[in-house]
């Protein structure tokens, strides 16, 4: 009788115990992270008795979580992958409308630009088309100021998150040590037991962690979970805590970098070991998207600014003065690290803008020689001694020369990002519209008096002088042709004397004279003492010969190596920006989906069915009821023994 | 499987939303007409679409080029029919004064209309374009290019060709230097220039010759000296060696040397010349100054030197009126070429500018067929999943408890 009722309790609380299981279930089926929970019964050890063993009832041995740990980590790593590609492609999605938008990108502004280039070649003269250049001019200027700016503005916004960043990421740890001396103690006490709901928010804490910055976590016997980061540097062991910082970059000031905080002493972290999560997407988007952008534009800005400036020099403006810069660009960035210890300093200047890249270069002494590397390779550029570099040297396909003033000590850097600025530091160098050198800066001209049938050709400026700018001083200097008889010819510089005497002429096949920096060409049959004479092209105010030239510059294959136009490095610009988005777009999709199917999986273990969790209570109730029955017909079976007692 | 209700709610909320994201890019396909709405959309097309548009905007540029090469030529030519047509007139004139009937009021009043000619050639040379540029003045647009110094008129401008872009490629000239229209006139037939000298007494002309043989010409200076009224030497001025001696003259009769040849008529007297040199660069100008000299000439007799003069002087602005004549005239040519060229262009631009728009529209605009089409395919499959959605979650055991 004793024994019935004994089994009867023990069904009893097996079936509350069931009921308090499923209703903490149905209570945290929304709480995030958390796994459902199953109490584990057991039948009791069976009595002996001569007849066989009889059962002693039900016992709860513990409270199991659903939870696979294979499963978990799957998740933590789809977590990571996720968050890492959706908050770069969140970030490329706006560096590629800036460049997509077809009202406001760069082409238009380049068109104007270049439009008023044209209006001012059909009627040089005109001050009027000489005012819209310029207007247009300061507006492409401001265009990619603008654009400067925005990607300015999205890399202080990257700052500011990974300074959020990294803050959450110290947070999480703290509290994931916090959970691990809890769980270690709760765990002690009873030996076997797991402090289920602990876990779970130990795990949602590492899952939070991992949507950061990529960490593996190895479990320990009694009971914590180890913390790493990157390429195993310990966030979190046992109850010890590490931390993170954002610092200034050693060698670019307008960036942070992520060290490593432990015992209070700062340590560098190599930036790539960064990986996933939101902090490395930061990191991967600023070197692999924003600072290429930045650069190409920078290379564009600098490509226009040379070209341009160079055929403007060669013209004369409406006053009968040399063109000057029609923009101004800006110099290479050199910074040194800011640990460095040695003296020296390095200066980049633009020796080809049409062999500039749009890589940046770190420079490091190794104590013998300097070797230049490409910072998105980290391939070697070129090694040069102390002393070549001091006496200046072009590095071998980036089109900057690098110069060294005093002496970098062993291990010394410095980082060369030679268009970086170049978008920002345009500016439009002239502002008085007479100032457009539309004009040759030299014409030839026959006397009516000559006899012969020679025709001198337009002079123009020898493009092949190296280098080609400052121009030839002597440019302008009148210089006359005689000739001698019709084969022979004599020329003569007012100010500078004689430059060639009794020079052959071969009527047949004419000749192109080349001196004081023009060249011109002579073609027919001179007379005796005919003169042909090359000057100052003073009062040519119709003559837009040069403004030609700096036309033609739209479609010329300047930039590049040569290979395109100013159009088609911006189009290739918005090709690279577009195809990085757009992979983004599809990897971050294709992961997200990925993501998705892992958390399925995951929560078919570990989530809620509220259904199930229904029909669980009604088997623990019915369980009770039974149980409760079965209390009540032993009470009317020891009811039953009274009377017969009575 | 086991579902979570945590999960099925999830994932129909994920793929609602993923659906309304579908709708609103086609939305905004639909609204802005384009196709690519990021160059993530497509990178290769949006480069390609920014290249077209400036590929097509530039050929639109050229279009204006073409505008503005048109009106010069176009007003250049139209000064140019007025000089050939004054030229015309002049030519008349000097054919009118060979009527031996003339007397010298009538020389008189001839010599009055060239003068007059003469200002007005002077003031179509100094022709300005609508923004007062001088068209015939090279480059130098501001400075006057002819200027009658009282000795004669000069030119003041440049030989520059003005030129503009009128496609890719090619740059075509818009204006010709006025020296060469005006000032650069070969006198004489273009090659040599014959001249009776200023002192002969006879009665005789020289007709412009003709170059028979132009590798024997050799360009010197030669002098025809009659030793009688019936016999004359040829000399060499250059070399000052004789040529031909002693040969007998027949007036009218071709006289032929080291590959020339022209013709003297009348009779001239002893010691008479005719100078042959290379042509030289006499300006219409210069002609019709001249010309109007010899009609000017206060007595002509019926025969003898002075009647030799003025025929001569008649003959010679005919000659040279006649050259340039054909310089204006080939510079008409020119720029009727110039301008059908540009017509050409205009047509070829056109055409590249519709097939460039269209090839731009090809890659960059909305295909609203299948756009409307795709929205009303997304609207059904986003209603079917609030549908079901709103079905299935009603369905829970707790129902029934």
């Amino acid at each position: 009788m004793a024994g019935i009722y004994g089994i009867g309790v023990s069904a009893l609380k097996a079936a509350q115990a069931g009921i308090a299981a499923t209703t903490h279930n149905i209570a945290n089926a929304n709480t995030p992270g958390y796994s459902r929970q199953e109490i584990m019964q057991t039948a009791e050890l069976p009595q002996n008795t001569g007849a066989g063993y009889f059962g002693q009832g039900a016992n709860v041995t513990s409270v199991l979580r659903r939870y696979d740990q294979f499963l978990g980590v799957q998740v933590l790593e789809a977590q990571t992958q996720t968050s890492n590609l959706t908050a770069q492609f969140d970030l490329a999605q706006q560096v590629s409308n800036l460049f997509g938008d077809a009202n406001g990108g760069l082409t238009p502004a380049l068109q104007d630009f270049f439009s008023s280039v044209n209006t001012v070649s059909n009627a040089p003269e005109s001050i009027a088309a000489r005012q819209t250049m310029i207007g247009s001019g300061q507006s492409l200027v401001n265009r990619l100021d603008t654009f400067d700016q925005r990607l300015s503005q999205i890399r202080d916004s990257l700052n500011g998150r990974m300074t959020s960043s990294v803050a959450s990421i110290n947070s999480y740890a703290k509290q994931i040590a916090a959970l691990n001396v809890n769980i270690v103690e709760l765990q002690a006490k009873t030996p076997g037991q797991a402090p289920n709901d602990l876990l779970d928010q130990r795990d949602l804490l590492i899952s939070q962690l991992s949507q950061e910055i990529r960490v593996t976590t190895v479990s320990q016997p009694e009971g914590s979970v180890d913390v790493f980061i990157g390429n195993g540097q310990s966030l979190v062991v046992g109850r010890t805590v590490s931390s993170l910082h954002t610092v200034t970059s050693t060698t670019d000031p307008t960036a942070l970098d992520v060290a490593y905080l432990n015992n209070g002493n700062s340590a560098k972290i190599q930036q790539s070991q960064l990986q996933g999560g939101n902090l490395g997407a930061y990191l991967d988007f600023r070197q692999n998207i924003l600072d290429p952008a930045v650069n190409s534009l920078g290379r564009i800005a600098i490509g226009l600014a040379e070209t341009f400036n160079q055929q403007h020099q060669q013209g004369l403006d409406l006053k009968g003065a040399l063109g000057t810069a029609f923009f101004s660009s800006a110099a290479p960035r050199t910074t040194s690290a800011s640990g460095n210890l040695g003296t020296g300093a390095l200066t980049a200047t633009i020796s080809d803008a049409s062999a500039l890249t749009a890589r940046d270069y770190s420079v490091q002494f190794d104590g013998t020689n300097y070797n230049i590397f490409d910072t998105t390779s980290n391939a070697l550029v070129q090694s040069f001694t102390e002393a070549d570099l001091t006496a200046g040297q072009v590095v071998t396909g980036t089109g900057i020369t690098l110069q060294l003033t005093g002496s970098a000590s062993i291990g010394d850097s410095f980082l060369v990002r030679p268009t970086a600025d170049a978008a920002k530091g345009m500016a439009l160098n002239i502002t008085d519209p007479s100032k457009i050198a539309a004009a040759s800066p030299i014409r030839s001209n026959a006397p009516i008096a000559n006899k012969g049938s020679g025709v001198i050709g337009a002079a123009t400026v020898d493009t092949t002088a190296v280098p080609l700018l400052p121009l030839n001083v002597n440019l302008q200097n009148a210089v006359t042709i005689t000739f001698i008889d019709a084969t022979h010819f004599n020329v003569d510089d007012a100010t500078l004397g004689p430059l060639a005497v009794n020079s052959v002429y071969d009527p047949a096949v004419g000749a192109t004279l080349s001196f004081n920096g023009w060249t011109a060409k002579l073609t027919g049959v001179p007379s005796a003492n005919d003169t042909f004479t090359i000057q100052n092209n003073i009062n040519a105010s119709s003559d837009g010969t040069n403004v030609l030239k700096m036309a033609e510059l739209q479609t010329a294959n300047t930039m590049v190596n040569g290979t395109t136009s100013y159009q088609g490095a911006y189009g290739q610009l918005i090709s690279q920006v577009g195809t990085q988005t757009r992979e983004l777009d599809v990897t971050s999709k294709a992961q997200s989906s990925m993501l998705a199917q892992v958390t399925k999986a995951q929560q078919s273990t570990s989530g809620v069915n509220l259904d199930e969790e229904a029909a669980n209570l009604l088997k623990y109730q019915q369980a009770y009821q039974a149980a409760a029955k079965a209390m009540a017909i032993s009470q009317s079976m020891f009811d039953s023994l009274l009377q017969l007692g009575g | 499987m086991r579902i979570s209700t945590g999960t099925f709610y999830n994932e129909s909320v994920a793929s609602m939303n993923q659906l309304q994201v579908n709708i609103a890019q086609t939305t905004q396909q639909l609204a802005t007409g384009r196709k690519i709405l990021s160059p993530a959309d497509d990178p290769a097309a949006a480069a390609r679409a920014a290249e077209l548009t400036q590929i097509d905007s530039a050929n639109t540029q050229f279009g204006s080029n073409r505008i503005a090469a048109t009106n010069v030529l176009s007003l250049a030519d139209g000064i140019l029919q007025s000089v050939t047509n004054l030229i015309l007139d002049a030519k008349d004139v000097s054919t009118a004064a060979t009527n031996g009937l003339l007397d010298a009021a009538a020389r008189k009043s001839m010599a009055i209309d060239i003068q007059g000619r003469l200002e007005e050639l002077i003031g179509l040379a100094n022709s300005t374009d609508g923004t007062g540029n001088f068209i015939f003045a090279g480059a130098q647009g501001k400075v006057k290019p002819f200027a009658d110094t009282g000795t004669g008129v000069v030119y003041q401008g440049d030989d520059v060709q003005r030129k503009v872009q009128a496609a890719t490629g090619r740059q075509i000239p818009i204006t010709d230097s006025g020296a060469d229209i005006f000032m650069r006139v070969r006198n004489g037939n273009g090659t040599f220039n014959v001249a009776p000298g200023t002192a002969n007494a006879g009665d005789s002309t020289i007709k412009q010759g003709v170059v028979t043989d132009a590798a024997l010409y050799d360009g010197h200076d030669y002098q025809i000296h009659f030793t009688s009224a019936n016999t004359y030497d040829i000399n060499d001025v250059t070399t000052g060696l004789p040529v031909l001696a002693g040969n007998a003259y027949v007036s009218g009769q071709a006289i032929s040397f080291n590959g020339i040849q022209f013709e003297i008529k009348g009779t001239p007297a002893l010691n008479d010349t005719f100078d042959v040199t290379p042509s030289q660069n006499q300006s219409i100008f210069d002609t019709l100054t001249k010309l109007v000299a010899t009609l000017s000439a206060p007595a002509v007799a019926v025969s003898g030197p002075t009647n030799a003069s003025y025929r001569q002087g008649l003959s010679d602005a005919f000659n040279s009126l006649e050259q340039g004549l054909n310089v204006v005239l080939g510079t008409r040519a020119t720029m009727g070429a110039r301008l059908r060229e540009l017509d050409a262009l205009n047509v070829t631009g056109d055409d590249l500018g519709t097939q460039y728009k269209a090839t731009l529209s090809k890659i960059q605009d909305t295909d609203y067929n299948k756009a409307i089409s795709d929205l009303t395919q997304q609207q059904m499959v986003l209603t079917a999943a609030q549908k079901s959605f709103s079905q299935v979650s009603k369905m829970s055991l707790f129902d029934y408890l």
